[in-house]
């Protein structure tokens, strides 16, 4: 019995000495401890203020040949929501000319006789141009003229009364992020992309530097063994990786007010489930790929993009054809984004959560002994 | 001095063929390396041309019928049948339909309240309720002005009808027909793949070139080769060349697949889009050689380089529109090369334009590309010295 306590105690110190070892070169090369920590920071607020897919003031080129007090008014619904602002001159040629140089995304054309048709009460029709090069803007310049069409139709026929408010009314209710602000929706993806960068790549890095320079055959000569060399070699690295998610969910709090609705304690545990799998993906690959270049780039087409694409964080799963689909079920970023969402905007707990908590665990362990054994085969 | 000129020019040439094939050397001597160089960026592009479509469909919606009137079914059919709401289950009640919200079974509930079709028929107004998922904005968005205009448009029939029956005039109506250009699907891979192209390069030329540096300089052989009477200008052109050629062969890569896997058009001229990748490669491998310059180790350089990778495909327009982003922001990514290429690569593409309509991005790729590789090179050589 003590003899087993005093073996587990004896591992205990070694895992920790090689640890030490480990901190100390980073703390060594500080520029990689604060490039690992700014980077989170910087990213953040870049997504948090620039991504956003919803345009306001879309430009739009008006190309009025009707001159009536008719076709000015749905010249001026159309600029009123400040869904579009006006781009430029109102003449038909040069509203062609702004929108064939982009500087209109969409071009309104009331052609003659359309004022007329109005009064007549039969179907007045305009056209608009849609510059569809960007789908997600042209689907968003649809949908914004079709709504301005129908509210204008609804305001005419209340002004003339022909009619009385419409029967079926539709009453929006959004949940968990009521104004859609694009951070919240951001935010846990981030912190999953920015870990999997870390996490994987950092130790792909540092491990595949020491088969490069054959320090890791030293540590092998040393009474060390290979399974503490190897823990050793990743807790310093779950460390720094806690560190990033505490710090992304901080400054989500703090500069986007991201709401932390659950315990912050499920978060943790779901970062550090995830972070394993990580640490395992990246030993895996420092061991196969052997060289920092490869280890690199082997690492980014592994975690890097997946991370960000097939995880849902930019990104819908349900969107995707079938057989990516299915590739994303074994990508773990996908659950810690779907758990930290429940978490953190939905203030979900464990019951919520548990089916994303095993996929990250049976990633996690399925990684690191792949890795294990490819490492002792290695070595042997 | 007149005849030394010519000598010295062709000393140089030499000596820069001898870098140039022994970079090929070494580079085509690690598999590893050119199937990540090659295959790695073919691989990314077809799994991120089909995972990347910003168009939102078949979100997961639950109906809550409190009616179950066949007049309140044939509504919920034919909300759903536009394709964007995708039917996932129907809930007894609202309250079991939102729990399913937050468990995550649903992204959308479709309430319709008890009596709809009473009241339709007894002439009062009814209420539809969605309850929506904001989690994801850009979708809760689309699916809920989907609902809103279907039942917009009905309610507009309806009040329609009930004019023409009481005899009175039918209100007139607006009919705003749309027409798309260049894109008429609206699919998102077309307008994805050139984006994809200017990022895949990126990561392809400036973190390898940036970590290729810094191996030489940690193993030392960088200094070995400074002592040789190679110029460092020359032994810098050298191993830059076969990452030109690696980019080239990317790019030629990427448009190929882009055009078989997901009908990109190819409407522009080759050779504006070749011209437009030299110069922004000027850029990309300029930005490796100046992070390799200030950094000592391998791992510095990757960080380094992601640190100006990441940033740089944010704000470049290729995965959000810069119109949607605040002011300050937009000014930034002026000085972005990244933004640059993507505007052209999508132009040539997608709208067939030629030097004409885009020697301002060809110029802003030169003018950035000059100034990063000339701020590199001298950094670099005072590091060698």
């Amino acid at each position: 019995m003590s003899a087993a306590a005093g073996r587990l105690r004896r591992f205990a110190v070694r895992v920790g000495a090689m640890a030490w070892k480990e901190i100390l070169h980073v703390r060594r090369d500080p520029r990689t401890l604060v490039l690992a920590l700014i980077m989170p920071v910087v990213m953040l607020l870049l997504f948090g203020y620039g991504v956003s897919f919803d345009l306001e003031r879309i430009p739009l080129a008006i190309s009025d040949q009707d001159h009536t007090e008719a076709s000015r008014r749905l010249a001026r619904a159309y600029v009123a929501a400040n869904e579009f602002a006006p781009a430029g001159g109102a003449g038909a040629e040069e509203a062609l000319t702004l929108f064939r140089r982009r500087e209109a995304r969409a071009m309104l054309v009331l052609p003659r006789g359309y004022g007329q048709e109005l009064a007549r009460g039969g179907p007045a029709r305009a056209q608009l141009l849609v510059d569809g090069a960007d789908p997600v803007t042209a689907t968003q310049i649809l949908s914004k003229s079709d709504a301005i069409a129908l509210g204008e139709t609804r305001r005419m026929a209340e002004a003339s009364g022909a009619a009385v408010a419409p029967p079926i009314q539709v009453k929006l209710w959004i949940r968990y992020n009521p104004e859609a602000r694009s951070a919240v929706f951001i935010v846990p993806g981030m912190a999953a992309y920015l870990m999997a960068i870390v996490a994987v790549l950092l130790t792909a890095l540092t491990i595949a530097g020491e088969w490069e320079r054959g320090s890791m055959e030293q540590l092998f000569a040393s009474p060390v063994g290979r399974l503490e060399i190897v823990l050793g070699k990743l807790l310093p690295y779950l460390g720094l990786g806690l560190l990033q998610l505490l710090l992304v969910l901080a400054v989500g709090a703090g500069a986007f007010d991201v709401p932390i609705r659950g315990s912050i304690w499920l978060v943790v545990l779901a970062g550090l489930l995830f972070l394993a799998g990580m640490l395992g993906q990246g030993l895996f690959i420092s061991v196969v790929a052997r060289s920092q270049l490869v280890a690199t780039q082997a690492g980014t087409l592994s975690s890097l993009l997946p991370s960000m694409l097939l995880s849902g964080m930019l990104v819908p799963i349900e969107n995707m054809p079938l057989p990516l689909r299915l590739l994303s079920r074994i990508i773990p970023a996908r659950y810690l984004v779907d758990a930290l969402r429940q978490v953190l905007l939905k203030g979900n707990g464990i019951e919520g959560i548990w089916k994303d908590l095993l996929w990250m665990l049976g990633f996690a362990v399925v990684v690191l002994g792949l890795a294990t054994v490819r490492f002792k085969r290695r070595v042997a | 001095m007149s005849r030394a000129a010519p000598v010295r020019r062709r000393r140089a040439l030499v000596q820069y063929a001898a870098v140039v094939r022994k970079e090929v050397l070494q580079t085509i001597r690690d598999r590893r390396i050119m199937f990540m160089l090659v295959m790695a960026p073919f691989i990314q592009t077809v799994v991120l041309g089909f995972a990347v479509d910003f168009d939102v469909d078949r979100v997961p919606t639950v109906v809550a019928d409190g009616d179950r009137s066949p007049l309140s079914r044939e509504h919920v059919r034919r909300v759903l049948a536009d394709g964007t709401l995708r039917f996932a289950g129907t809930a007894p009640s609202a309250e079991v339909g939102v729990a399913g919200l937050d468990a995550g079974e649903a992204a959308a509930v479709l309430v319709i309240p008890p009596r709809f079709a009473a009241d339709l028929a007894a002439g009062r107004p009814a209420e539809v309720q969605v309850v929506l998922d904001g989690t994801d904005p850009n979708r809760s968005n689309v699916a809920g002005a989907a609902v809103a205009r279907y039942f917009g448009e009905e309610g507009r029939r309806a009040a329609e009808s009930a004019a023409r029956a009481a005899g009175l005039a039918v209100p007139a109506r607006i009919e705003v027909t749309p027409r798309v250009f260049f894109n008429p699907s609206l699919k998102t891979a077309p307008y994805v793949i050139p984006g994809i192209a200017a990022m895949l390069l990126v990561v392809v030329t400036t973190i390898v070139t940036a970590m290729g540096l810094s191996r030489e300089r940690e193993q030392g052989t960088l200094e070995q080769v400074a002592v040789t009477p190679i110029p460092p200008a020359w032994l810098l052109a050298g191993k830059m060349t076969p990452f030109v050629f690696i980019g080239f062969f990317d790019v030629l890569l990427l448009i190929a697949s882009g055009v078989w896997v997901f009908d990109v058009p190819l409407r522009g001229n080759l050779g504006v889009l070749a011209l437009g990748t030299l110069v922004y490669l000027l850029s990309t491998l300029g930005v490796g050689l100046l992070v390799s310059s200030i950094s000592t180790t391998q791992q510095q350089s990757f960080l380094g380089g992601l640190l100006f990778t990441l940033p740089a495909v944010m704000l470049s327009g290729i995965m959000t529109p810069i119109d949607a982003m605040p002011p300050w922001m937009q000014a930034i990514t002026l000085l972005n090369p990244l933004r640059y290429y993507q505007e052209l690569a999508r132009a040539n593409l997608m709208k067939g334009a030629g030097l004409a309509d885009v020697w301002p991005q060809l110029l802003a790729l030169l003018a950035f590309g000059v100034a990063i590789f000339g701020l590199a090179t001298v950094r670099f050589r005072k590091r060698l010295k």
